[in-house]
């Protein structure tokens, strides 16, 4: 048994909460229906209004008297038939899409209780189409008709609702409003219903505005005013068939329908003809101003609503001139200024503007013209045969929702029948109508999508440089390197050490060869532009970057701006959250060879796409696989000659990268190793090397150790202490590698402790830092205090125990914990004391800053690493305090650990 | 304190529950309705819950929903029904949430 409100003795608020809390019960247990279910029950509910196609639309048009019940039957065919063709295979339950690339399922929603306002041009059709689309999405809907088409209306509501229930839908799920003088309150009261979860409105423009103003989410159409152009290219005679079809379709209610042509002067007088050949009668001037006399109304400027859904030969007789009795369209030419023609506006009924035009550009002007006057996101139609071009530039510049090409814009604009619009009676017009879509609205609008991303782990590589040449003596592979021409990047010192005249002597004897040894410490982009211009006479396969960390990186720049000169400096320094999110997008691939042949053992540049250049008095980070170069040559003979200093700086530099790539965020079982025998080589051969510098296989360890540690921050990128060093560096001009030292105690105690904020990186679930530090102290073998030994060995004997209690638990974490923060400390200690053999500074203080200058940079020392990328690999996420704190931790002088 | 009694649905809750409404007009017991084998609750069944919360409130029984699935208690959380959430101990709707 439907469900209605006919008890006239309740009061209003009676009759609202009763159809709100039905709707209510009904949408809540509508939430257990399986898609099948749902699907039996759309199939029984076209089922019905297909049968009841007919005999509603004779109901539609005797009440509201409107229309043509021919063309009322089609369209209660569209909303049923054609709109179940489209739904019927559709997800709505569950998860009714999988974005398996994205790893992501979207889930649906029903929305819940809606109401539906429904118009009086399409009393019965609305009404089906948004029955079964609540339906179809597991919503319950109240219909409010409209007042003048009520009674067809509801009994469209009770016949689809009706078979619904037979098809076991959920009693009450579609309720309505029965006909009289307090409809409209009642509808008032619904839209600000709690119950009630949006409005679904079809109607006038003030039910719609209603809708929007009612503060709960609406989804509602605009007024439209179809403008359609008839280029020149078009099918004149086809052209005309389909406008003919459009605009005579049920009288002209649809509100797609063709309200002005903008016709090409080459084919307007034609197009003219041709629709006076099919039936329409073209206005004289004075016809033209009747009509506009008769179905505009003089108060509102607005269509004349006892007019709407005539046909032609009505409209006539009333505006007093004759037409045939089967006249099909009066054609109206708007002569004058067409802005300001009365019959600009919306005329839902068989009469239609039109308009001849000269050029293209004053085609569109004009179609605008009709656009927005009062159409803005509905729809548009054009006819023309040149698709790549005109109907292009058309799209671009009108503003309507569905711009339909070459075919009727009324039954177009429905969906289905002439293209693969979504089938629908709801025309969303975007903000130009004052609407949340410009969809031709339907199930997919009525449904809250949940969309579940899964945990999508970034895709971790392994990337370094192709070939490396790894022991002392390797230089000779420059014998056998295939290149005509050649061209150094190098810096003085190397000619100095003999670095450059051992290079020129085993390149092969055709070679060509050409120098740039201007490249000092931390060089700028002049330098680098310098050499680009030698490098253009030059014109080389190959560049040999000779030197420490500065003429490597420099190297690599030089290839890239002599290769894609191009490219903007400032751009590919953009400072990123995420490498993978980045803004810069750097060149794929590179032509010129460049072989990396480093005379210091600390940056490992020779194995990392970083290069760092100054350039307005602050350090630019350029970070990309192009730079990697693509041979590397470790050969210590190269470092024998390197002074104490830059031996310990460059050392330290090295070990500062294998420790902050051990714990960082992006480390991975491929650097870790890497790290971790880097740091081996290092604490083995530094102490050594400074008594006995020219000893090369000292010298190979620590060379071997820089390139290992290259290539894990290569792939892991460092952490904190590089931020810290980088600010200290820039502001008191302290070399890396000595900078790096005073901050290594600092940060390692830092980043062993409990983060205070987390780093939220996707491949970085667990904050592991302390456990990573405890394991390089294992692995470098460090002692450690003996005095909690016994405990740990009891802890081992419980845990290996059959039964553990949970007392015994308690003492195996604790022991652990114990345990692994003297190796922390072991692994801080052994740091401490190679600082100290090694001479280095340990301290900020150390480094001749005096506590005055220091607290007065120290603002700017914050700032600066604060917006340092290496803070973004860092295992724990430091907050701007972390980093003041790290500072001041690091400037006294220390005590070992 | 009152002893109480467990009583299950079984199947479609679509109507009333005669057994229910025994124990209610008994009114010596409380009474713990298990949900486990529920598989459907329809409108009726909702609107059935909602009277027999009424007469139990106005008998002075306690009822208590226990052993809901998520399906089950999705549909009370839609319903929105007062009495029906509070029989399940779910909290009171807020509708001052904070928004971002």
């Amino acid at each position: 048994m439907a469900t209605t409100v006919t008890e006239q003795d309740l009061g209003l608020m009676d009759q609202v909460n009763s159809l709100a809390r039905k709707a209510r019960l009904a949408a809540a247990v509508f939430t257990q229906y399986s898609q099948e279910q749902v699907d039996a029950i759309v199939k029984a509910m076209t089922i019905a209004a297909i049968d009841a196609a007919q005999d509603l639309a004779l109901v539609a048009c005797e009440e509201t008297k409107m229309g043509l019940v021919e063309d009322k039957i089609l369209k209660n065919l569209v909303a049923s038939e054609f709109q179940y063709h489209q739904i019927r295979y559709k997800k709505t339950v569950g998860i009714i899409k999988e974005f398996p690339e994205d790893n992501m399922v979207e889930v649906a929603e029903p929305v819940g209780v809606i109401l539906g306002l429904s118009p009086v041009t399409n009393p019965t059709s609305t009404i089906i189409f948004k029955s079964i689309a609540c339906a179809k999405t597991r919503n319950s809907i109240i219909f409010s008709p409209h007042l003048m088409a009520a009674d067809c209306s509801n009994r469209a509501a009770q016949v689809v609702y009706e078979a619904a229930l037979a098809a076991g839908a959920p009693r009450d799920f579609i309720t309505w409003i029965d006909k009289s003088p307090r409809l409209r309150r009642i509808t008032e009261l619904l839209m600000v219903h709690p119950q009630v979860d949006l409005v679904f409105a079809t109607g006038g423009t003030h039910m719609v505005k209603a809708a929007y103003s009612s503060g709960k989410p609406a989804l509602g159409v605009g007024a439209g005013n179809t403008p359609v152009y008839v280029h020149k290219t078009a099918n004149i005679t086809a052209a005309a068939t389909d406008i003919i079809i459009s605009k005579t379709f049920d009288y002209g209610t649809e509100c797609p329908s063709e309200q002005t042509l903008i016709m090409d002067s080459e084919i307007s007088e034609l197009l003219l003809n041709e629709f006076k050949r099919l039936g329409c009668h073209i206005c004289s001037e004075e016809e033209v101003d009747k009509v506009a006399q008769t179905v505009i109304d003089e108060r509102t400027g607005s269509m004349n609503y006892k007019f709407v859904g005539q046909p032609a030969k009505i409209i006539a007789d009333h505006a007093g001139f004759a037409v045939p009795i089967d006249c099909k369209i009066l054609l109206c030419p708007l002569i004058g200024e067409l802005r300001k023609h009365k019959l600009v506006v919306e005329k839902l009924m068989p009469v239609l503007g039109c308009v001849t035009v000269n050029s293209e550009q004053d085609g569109i002007n004009r179609a605008l013209d009709i656009n927005y006057a009062g159409g803005t996101g509905h729809t548009a139609g054009i006819f023309a045969a040149d698709d790549d071009n005109i109907i292009e530039k058309f799209s671009q510049a009108i503003n309507a929702g569905r711009i339909i090409v070459n075919s009727p814009t009324s039954i177009g604009g429905l969906g289905g029948v002439y293209n693969n619009l979504h089938t629908t009676l709801v025309f969303g017009c975007g903000t130009g109508g004052g609407n949340i879509t410009t969809d031709n609205v339907g199930i997919g609008n009525l449904l809250n999508y949940k969309r579940v991303p899964k945990r999508s782990n970034f895709i971790m590589t392994f990337q370094t440089t192709k070939n490396i040449y790894i022991n002392p003596g390797s230089l000779d592979h420059l014998r056998g390197v295939k290149t005509g021409v050649t061209f150094i990047v190098t810096s003085k010192s190397a000619a100095k050490r003999g670095h450059l005249a051992m290079v020129m002597e085993r390149l092969p004897s055709q070679t060509r060869v050409d120098t740039f040894s201007e490249v000092g410490a931390e060089p700028d982009f002049n330098v680098i532009k310098r050499a680009i211009t030698m490098m253009r006479q030059s014109k080389p396969d190959t560049i040999i970057a000779l030197g420490g960390g500065s003429v490597m990186d420099a190297a690599k720049i030089i290839r890239l701006f002599y290769e894609y000169p191009d490219l903007k400096l400032n751009e590919l320094a953009v400072n990123f959250l995420d490498f993978r999110h980045r803004l810069v997008v750097f060149p794929q691939k590179t032509t010129v060879q460049l072989v990396a042949i480093p005379t210091t053992s600390g940056t490992g540049s020779e194995v990392t796409p970083f290069a760092v250049l100054s350039m307005d008095q602050r350090k630019v980070s350029l970070i990309d696989e192009c730079l990697l170069p693509d041979v590397a040559i470790i050969d210590a003979n190269l470092t024998k000659t390197l002074p104490k200093e830059l031996t310990v700086d460059s050392a330290f530099d090295a070990l500062t990268h294998a420790i902050e790539s051990l714990v960082s965020a992006y480390a991975s079982d491929y650097t870790d190793g890497l790290a971790l025998e880097a740091m081996r080589l290092i604490f083995e051969a530094l102490s050594p090397v400074l008594d006995n510098p020219g000893n090369v296989l000292l010298r190979h360890k620590l060379h071997n150790a820089a390139c290992l540690a290259g290539m894990a921050i290569g792939n892991a990128s460092v952490g904190v202490n590089h931020a810290l060093a980088h600010s200290l560096g820039m502001i008191f001009g302290i070399p890396h590698g000595k900078a790096n030292s005073v901050f290594l105690l600092s940060t390692i105690a830092h980043n062993a402790k409990m983060p205070r904020k987390f780093t939220s990186i996707s491949s970085y679930p667990l904050w592991i830092a302390d456990e990573k530090y405890a394991r390089a102290a294992q692995f470098l073998n460090l002692p450690v205090e003996k005095k909690t030994n016994g405990k740990l060995a009891l802890a081992a004997n419980i845990e290996n125990a059959a039964s553990v209690s949970l007392d015994a638990k308690d003492i195996i974490r604790d022991q652990r914990e114990a345990r692994k923060q003297l190796l922390i400390q072991a692994l801080s200690r052994a740091i401490f004391d190679l600082l100290e053999k090694c001479g280095q500074a340990k301290s900020i203080s150390e480094l001749g800053i005096s506590e005055d200058d220091f607290k007065a940079k120290l603002p700017d020392l914050v700032a600066l690493a604060f917006n340092d990328l290496s803070l973004r690999t860092n295992p724990s996420f430091c907050l701007q305090a972390d980093i003041a704190q790290l500072f001041i931790d690091s400037y006294p002088p220390r005590t070992r650990p | 304190m009152k002893e109480s009694i467990t009583h299950k649905i079984i199947g479609d809750l679509s109507k009333n529950d005669e057994a229910v409404e025994k124990f209610i007009a008994a009114g010596d017991k409380d009474l713990l309705i298990d949900f486990s084998a529920c598989t459907f609750i329809s409108v009726s069944g909702l609107e059935w819950l909602e009277s027999m919360l009424l007469k139990a409130g106005s008998g002075k029984v306690n009822v208590t929903f226990i052993e809901l699935s998520t399906t089950l208690y999705k549909v009370f959380k839609v319903a929105r029904i007062e009495s029906i959430l509070s029989a399940c101990g779910s909290p009171a709707a807020s509708s001052n949430s904070a928004a971002c």
